[in-house]
């Protein structure tokens, strides 16, 4: 049993996309798997087509339970659920706080849930807050998608500064490279350098038309063009992480 | 089987089409239809239904081979394998997930094709208003070789979630006159019965309700059709020798009944005793030399490890000469097996169970419930005698003689077992299996030993692979003689567990109460 956070401080750097790709080959590749929206955006519900449940929030969310049995769907893909979000969730903070030993409780919400489900998958929203350090207690790797370029690295820096901060190991934190064009030099150059670090994968997911255009077909973009390039590179994110964590 | 509650099935009305059934459902969801499927495909299982048991099904479509759970339908594994003609086994299967599934499930029992059914159909997909999936129903035609008519099914599985659309579906289902819940399996079910089998219809286990009131004659007609049945049926498999355990099955079944006839006297008439006696002497004698060499075949890797590396070549070779000396020994079972004699003797033993006897034996007319307890108790009697007088010295002989005794016992115990208060029974034969365990291991390294001393003797002289022969058997004979000695030093506490004041009441008033009512 393996919990997986896909986790970014800045916005827009394909999150959601390796969320919903990476669960759906986690599905595939026989281990039942669960999808955790936590973006009050919704945006991974809305690639399911799963519309967010009435007479749930963020606080029900936090009570954990049957409130969160209850309210998980199946996706179109045997094997793969989904907690679709709330708007609430934009508010978690504020419930959070209301919580006991408020930095460990989306741990023991998940906890009954792992008898379940093999894997869970966390499609986390972009910021920094008692959110993410629930998240990171409960996550036993913190994938971060990075675009190769200095604003990504800025907001890295910060992440490991807030992960000693809470007093996280580093290295759960697992980077790959995400949106990369090819064509431009800044990238490769900060791929390079990047490279140095520890725990770097080497699958790159380039930047790519099939997977902006995931919200208009509303599916993974492996079950709607699996001969695409894009459905091939998260494959082989799947099975690169899936080693890593020996799952 | 019970049905999963995620997928109910029901039989699909003659008068209702598959498209008058989607044209019901598309009013009130989209539909997406998975392109058709159909296959005939070959459902095999192990001879006793190892795989069944387990829940689960497996079939062969040519060389590709599923797995799946035969609840849900969920397929557990796909996996190529071999072609499926009269048996294979889990090691003929390429490694892989599916060999590492059947290896431990089917043991040494080989897999035997059982039905063969065409299935066809196809998937489709309820959608809602956003085209999320929120249910999906099968539609699928089994149809066993052999039969004229398809079962036309349809099966509705649920997404988490969506169970208010899932009632939709059902109420719909039910308007268009779905109703007959069926069996998913009953393709599978109708093809077996075509073949002449049943799930579950054969174990090799003793099992025969009694009734307290029968007569001895009665019940002991019973026991031995029973016993004969069991004969009957793995006789095919001993002959086409799928695999080893046609012929231990059956030689169990022809022991039990020898015991039998040597524990319950006066029941049937002394000359019929004393003819089918010698009938059963006879097929236990044929049939066992070659289940000896099975079983030190069996025994292979195990002996392998227990040598050096150096000295394994020269066991290989000795294995190798008894897998052709066993080859020799199966022609001459078939052989005799097939004999009019061992036919018309069997047949005999039939007729006359079920005939009634000219001159009844004293004690037919007794009832069976009397006469149970007295066997078994004066088998315990017995087993308790030799058994206190056994210790790390005993012979081998008599450890032997011993051994015998409480296979009778727990024969005589197996034979009557229904008429007595099951919990009770259960704890009297784990403690008698516990100390038959420890007798059976140390009788087959006495057995192996001695074999291994015979082909010694008989070993030509001279030959490079004769000494390598002779070195790796040494090896073999000091590592059973050195296990054989470590179990010497158990036996006190083996019988000590068996024999003790608790078990020796529990048999008293187990069995002996009976007695006295009588």
């Amino acid at each position: 049993m393996s919990v997986i956070a896909v986790y970014n401080i800045k916005g827009g750097v394909g999150k959601t996309a390796t969320s919903v790709n990476l669960a759906y080959f986690s599905a595939q590749h026989h281990g039942k798997t669960l999808l955790l929206d936590m973006d009050p955006q919704g945006s991974a519900s809305f690639y399911f087509r799963i519309r967010p449940p009435k007479k749930f929030g963020a606080k029900k969310l936090l009570k954990g339970g049957r409130h969160i049995e209850e309210n998980i769907k199946g996706t179109d893909y045997p094997g793969l659920d989904m907690l679709p979000a709330d708007f609430s969730y934009r508010n978690i903070d504020l419930a959070l706080d209301e919580c006991r030993k408020s930095h460990k409780r989306l741990s023991k919400v998940l906890a009954p849930l792992q008898e379940e489900y093999d894997r869970i998958i966390l499609d986390c929203p972009p910021n920094l807050t008692l959110l993410s350090e629930n998240i990171f207690y409960a996550a036993d790797c913190i994938l971060a998608p990075v675009i190769p370029t200095t604003l990504s690295l800025l907001s890295l820096e910060q992440l490991f500064a807030f992960l000693d901060e809470i007093g996280q190991d580093p290295d759960k934190v697992v980077l790959f490279f995400s949106m990369v064009e090819k064509r431009k030099k800044m990238h490769a150059e900060m791929m390079r350098s990047l490279r140095e670090r520890n725990r770097v994968l080497q699958t790159v997911i380039p930047y790519s038309a099939d997977i902006e255009r995931m919200g208009v077909y509303r599916q993974p973009v492996a079950a709607a063009l699996p001969a695409s390039a894009a459905a091939a590179a998260y494959e082989s994110l799947w099975h690169e992480i899936r080693d890593l964590l020996a799952i | 089987m019970t049905v999963h509650p995620g997928a109910d099935t029901w039989l699909l009305p003659d008068s209702l089409s598959v498209e008058g059934l989607l044209a019901a459902l598309a009013a009130e969801f989209g539909l997406e239809s998975a392109p058709e499927y159909g296959a005939t495909v070959v459902y095999a299982d192990s001879f006793d239904w190892r795989l069944y048991q387990q829940g689960c099904l497996l079939h062969s479509h040519g060389s590709c081979w599923t797995l799946y759970h035969g609840d849900s339908g969920e397929v557990t594994v796909q996996q190529g394998g071999p072609e499926l003609q009269a048996s294979c086994r889990a090691r003929d299967f390429p490694p892989g997930g599916l060999r590492e599934l059947l290896e431990p499930v089917l043991g040494i029992r080989c897999l035997l094709p059982l039905a063969t059914v065409h299935l066809s159909g196809r998937q489709v997909r309820l959608l809602n208003k956003d085209d999320k999936t929120v249910a999906r129903i099968v539609v699928e035609s089994q149809q066993p070789a052999g039969s004229e008519r398809p079962h036309r099914l349809v099966r509705l599985f649920g997404v988490r979630g969506y169970g208010r659309d899932q009632e939709n579906v059902r109420r719909i289902l039910a308007e268009a006159g779905v109703a007959e819940v069926a069996s998913p399996l009953i393709g599978f079910t109708e093809g077996c019965r075509a073949m002449g089998r049943s799930p579950l219809d054969y174990s090799p286990k003793f099992a025969l309700e009694l009734d307290g009131g029968e007569t001895a004659r009665e019940a002991m007609a019973r026991i031995y059709l029973t016993l004969l049945d069991t004969i009957n049926r793995n006789i095919p498999g001993v002959l086409a020798d799928y695999d080893p355990e046609f012929l231990h099955d059956l030689r169990v079944a022809v022991r039990r009944t020898r015991s039998g006839l040597s524990l319950v006297k006066q029941v049937l008439p002394g000359p019929v005793s004393d003819r089918f006696s010698r009938v059963f002497s006879r097929l236990g004698a044929f049939t066992g030399p070659t289940r000896d060499l099975d079983v030190y075949l069996l025994a292979q890797e195990s002996c392998l490890g227990r040598l050096p590396p150096s000295l394994r070549p020269g066991l290989q070779e000795f294995f190798a000469g008894m897998a052709r000396r066993r080859q020799i020994e199966q022609k001459k079972l078939v052989r005799a097996l097939r004999a009019k004699k061992t036919r018309a003797a069997l047949n005999a033993w039939q007729q006359t169970l079920k005939r009634r006897d000219r001159q009844p034996a004293p004690l037919a007319g007794m009832p069976v419930r009397d006469l149970a307890g007295r066997i078994v108790l004066k088998r315990f009697k017995r087993v308790a005698r030799d058994g206190h007088a056994l210790d790390a010295a005993t012979p081998d002989a008599e450890v032997h003689r011993l051994r015998i005794q409480c296979k009778k016992l727990r024969y005589a115990m197996e034979f009557f077992g229904s008429l007595y208060p099951r919990h009770e029974l259960q704890t009297l034969v784990r403690h008698l299996k516990q100390l038959q365990d420890i007798l059976g291991n140390f009788n087959d390294l006495s057995v192996q030993q001695e074999m291994l001393r015979l082909t010694l003797k008989t070993l030509p002289a001279g030959s490079r692979r004769t000494l390598d022969q002779a070195a790796a058997l040494g090896g073999l004979l000091q590592s059973l003689f050195q296990e054989q000695q470590e179990l010497r030093a158990h036996f006190t506490e083996a019988f000590a567990q068996f024999g003790d004041e608790e078990t020796t009441a529990l048999f008293h008033e187990l069995f002996g109460k009976r007695q006295e009512s009588a």
